[in-house]
């Protein structure tokens, strides 16, 4: 990066100092990254190594690690998504106007543990947790209600399903936007998508094995925009943010969605498409953690890894094909429930580490995050932290401000070398279905909660108010409670569908999909078909069941 | 009978994957020499039957779906009505506001855990009520 002569005059002279001040005090603290890179005392040209036009570069061309775009924020400012959901679609509904009214340019669907596992409110099993931690989504009838007044063809929404219901819930959604007259094929949005938020993120409750996860998932990515029917659509999400949640780290969250990505694109390029054909609309979301230059450094490193994997392994051609795009969330697990308020200032911080490093879009947590759903309080101020962020500190002025920094250069470097190495390890086991079927991410995961757990007791990560000037847990916060009404609220939605719908050209619909099921062929078309006609997720979520059989992770205490 | 174990069920009701707590406290309570068993994802009748099956002496309910007045409602319910109650010591954990803790404890709940308990406590809890 500079001249020869002039780095040799550098280290003389650091080595000057470097001697000068070997005795300088220093406290007696392990300097290191979240990810346990170990930190200098100082950066300096020394530690930039390569040549700029190869390595950094500028923003909007490879290998992107300034930014996927020439003007960044100049040109347009992240999207401000909040990932809401809560009781009923309705009063979801009333929530994302709320937000859209105080600037929100963005909705992300939050739906309930019953939606992401395919069980319908009518299993007792599941019945109390109707609309407790997200929006129910079990019929069509609720994607009306939940989008009601809002304009979809503007405004991008994120369905944030997995796999294992994804085919059915977007379904849903567009079959109801095109009763709504939309032409779905220039729809905006995002499914999530990703086979590792309930496989490792969250455990599954009754869902199928990886090998069928990940080819649901492709059979969406695959019916959206490769066969364009809706190719505007962002079909996956990869998900580095749930699983960073649980407990690894920066590395591993990188290399966690660089292996399922890769697999994905296999299972694409096995049915013979092109990885120029998709790969622009892979999208990634990503935690904005407590570390707060690693975090930066991790989001300049992901684009310039994304990019060097396009091209080296699958050989695009079009320079859009290695860009890097991703919605950020701040740490839910960096939040307490002791003095909460301390969580607008957490929640502030990280943000900003997701906008110094180029994110497209960003949800910021609520402070009541560690003891409820978010109030409309709280919501509000989390979206007005962005705002402040975006309207009031001028640090969209200009691109990649900390590009050129010594020691982000340094770090940024660091982060690839040890996420290249990861993603090896992560592939010596076989595609991510194999490296879930094996239990391998499992023991990864379980690894790393257990190392974090440690280091908390020990009081090398420090959580103000818990292990650092312990606190009471509040009691003044007003709990947002959920609908206790829910339950009966969708049990009735569906008994209402159920008795309009024509039940004998559903039952046509099914057993044609039992049998492509049983022919692992893609699903989406029969599912866009009997979702139309009040098919519900469970249904379809049951067919699955039937034909492949339900599949019991293998965790490990 | 000194050297007999403290016997640990460690469920989580209803369909809720949040599995990280359930584990951790899990391996603490293991490594401080109890004998866990994993229950995983189980219904309320299925944590009646395994409790009284395995003969435990504590079930851990770890809840992060904002369910748990319902679910640990239930699974007190089902206790009384199988004669068990009073043979086992209740304890939840889980994403579960202060506010709660009180109505937890008058239905039956020995101790309650929130965000950031350290494991420590969970483990001194037990050891102080269950002199084997």
């Amino acid at each position: 990066m500079f001249d020869e002569e002039y780095l040799k005059k550098i280290r003389e002279k650091k080595e000057e100092w470097d001697k000068k001040f070997e005795n300088a005090k220093e406290r007696n603290l392990k300097f290191v990254t979240d990810s346990e890179i170990p930190i200098k005392r100082l950066y300096t040209p020394l530690d930039v190594k390569g040549n700029y036009l190869e390595k950094i570069n500028f923003p909007g061309v490879p290998p992107y690690t300034r930014g996927v775009y020439p003007t960044m924020y100049r040109g347009r400012v992240w999207t401000m998504r909040l990932f809401s959901g809560h009781g009923t679609p309705e009063e979801t509904n009333k929530r994302w106007k709320f937000l859209y009214e105080n600037g929100e340019t963005g909705f992300s669907a939050a739906v309930d543990a019953l939606t992401f596992n395919g069980i319908d409110p009518t299993n007792p099993d599941g019945a109390p947790e109707v609309g407790t931690s997200g929006v129910p989504l079990y019929c069509i009838d609720s994607l009306f209600a939940l989008t009601e007044d809002i304009p979809i063809d503007k405004v991008s929404v994120a369905l944030v399903v997995e796999p294992f219901t994804s085919a059915p819930v977007c379904a849903m959604y567009f079959n109801m936007a095109k009763m709504r007259g939309y032409d779905i094929s220039s729809l905006i949005g995002t499914t999530q998508n990703d086979i590792l938020t309930m496989t490792v993120g969250y455990i599954p409750y009754k869902n199928v094995a990886p090998n069928h996860l990940l080819r649901l998932a492709c059979d969406f990515i695959e019916w959206t925009v490769p066969m364009k029917n809706v190719p505007r659509w962002h079909p996956i999400n990869f998900t580095g943010y749930n699983y960073r949640e649980g407990g690894i780290d920066a590395v591993q969250e990188l290399a966690f969605v660089f292996a399922s990505a890769c697999s994905h694109i296999d299972n694409l390029v096995e049915r013979g498409w092109k990885a120029d054909d998709f790969v622009n609309r892979l999208a990634f979301h990503l935690a904005a953690h407590k570390d707060f230059f690693e975090e930066i450094a991790k989001y300049r490193a992901a684009r310039r890894i994304w990019a060097t994997l396009m091209k080296d392994r699958y050989n695009v051609q079009k320079p859009h094909s290695m860009e890097f795009r991703f919605h950020v969330q701040t740490a839910g697990s960096s939040l307490t429930a002791q003095t909460p308020k301390v969580n607008i200032i957490r929640t502030a911080i990280q943000a900003l580490e997701a906008n110094l490093g180029g994110c497209q879009s960003l949800h910021t947590n609520s402070y009541d995050e560690a003891i409820c759903l978010p109030s409309e309080e709280a919501a509000l101020i989390a979206l007005r932290t962005q705002q402040v962020i975006s309207e009031e500190t001028r640090i969209t002025n200009t691109v990649d401000p900390l590009a050129g920094s010594y020691f982000i250069e340094w770090l940024t470097d660091e982060v690839e070398d040890k996420v290249w190495k990861y993603i090896d390890k992560i592939e010596k086991v076989g595609s991510i279905d194999k490296a879930l079927s094996t239990g391998f991410l499992y023991k990864e995961m379980r690894d790393a909660f257990h190392k974090r757990r440690a280091r908390i007791e020990k009081g090398e990560e420090i959580f103000l108010g818990v292990n650092k000037y312990p606190e009471p847990y509040d009691t003044c916060t007003d709990v947002f409670r959920t609908n206790e009404a829910a339950i009966q609220i969708e049990v009735e939605r569906i008994k209402k569908l159920k008795a309009r719908r024509d039940n004998a050209k559903l039952e046509t619909i099914f057993d044609k999909l039992r049998t492509i099921c049983e022919k692992e062929e893609n699903v989406m078309p029969l599912i866009m078909e009997a979702t139309k006609e009040g098919a519900t997720v469970g249904e379809i979520c049951g067919i699955y069941r039937e034909i492949w059989g339900i599949w019991e992770p293998p965790l490990a205490i | 009978m000194s050297d007999k174990k403290i016997r640990v069920l460690m469920s989580k009701p209803g369909i809720d994957g949040h599995w990280r707590g359930g584990i951790v406290v899990s391996r603490a309570l293991r490594d401080a020499g109890m004998e866990i068993i994993f229950g995983g994802f189980q219904n309320v009748k299925e944590i009646v039957e395994s409790a009284i099956h395995e003969d435990v002496d504590v079930i851990g309910l770890s809840i992060h779906s904002g369910a748990h007045l319902a679910y640990t409602q239930q699974i007190i319910d089902l206790l009384k009505e199988r004669g068990v109650f009073n043979d086992v010591l209740i304890l939840v954990g889980g994403v579960i506001p202060a506010q709660d803790f009180p109505k937890l404890k008058e239905i039956g709940v020995a101790n309650v855990y929130g965000p950031g308990t350290m494991v420590s406590d969970i483990v001194e809890f037990i050891k102080e009520k269950i002199k084997k």
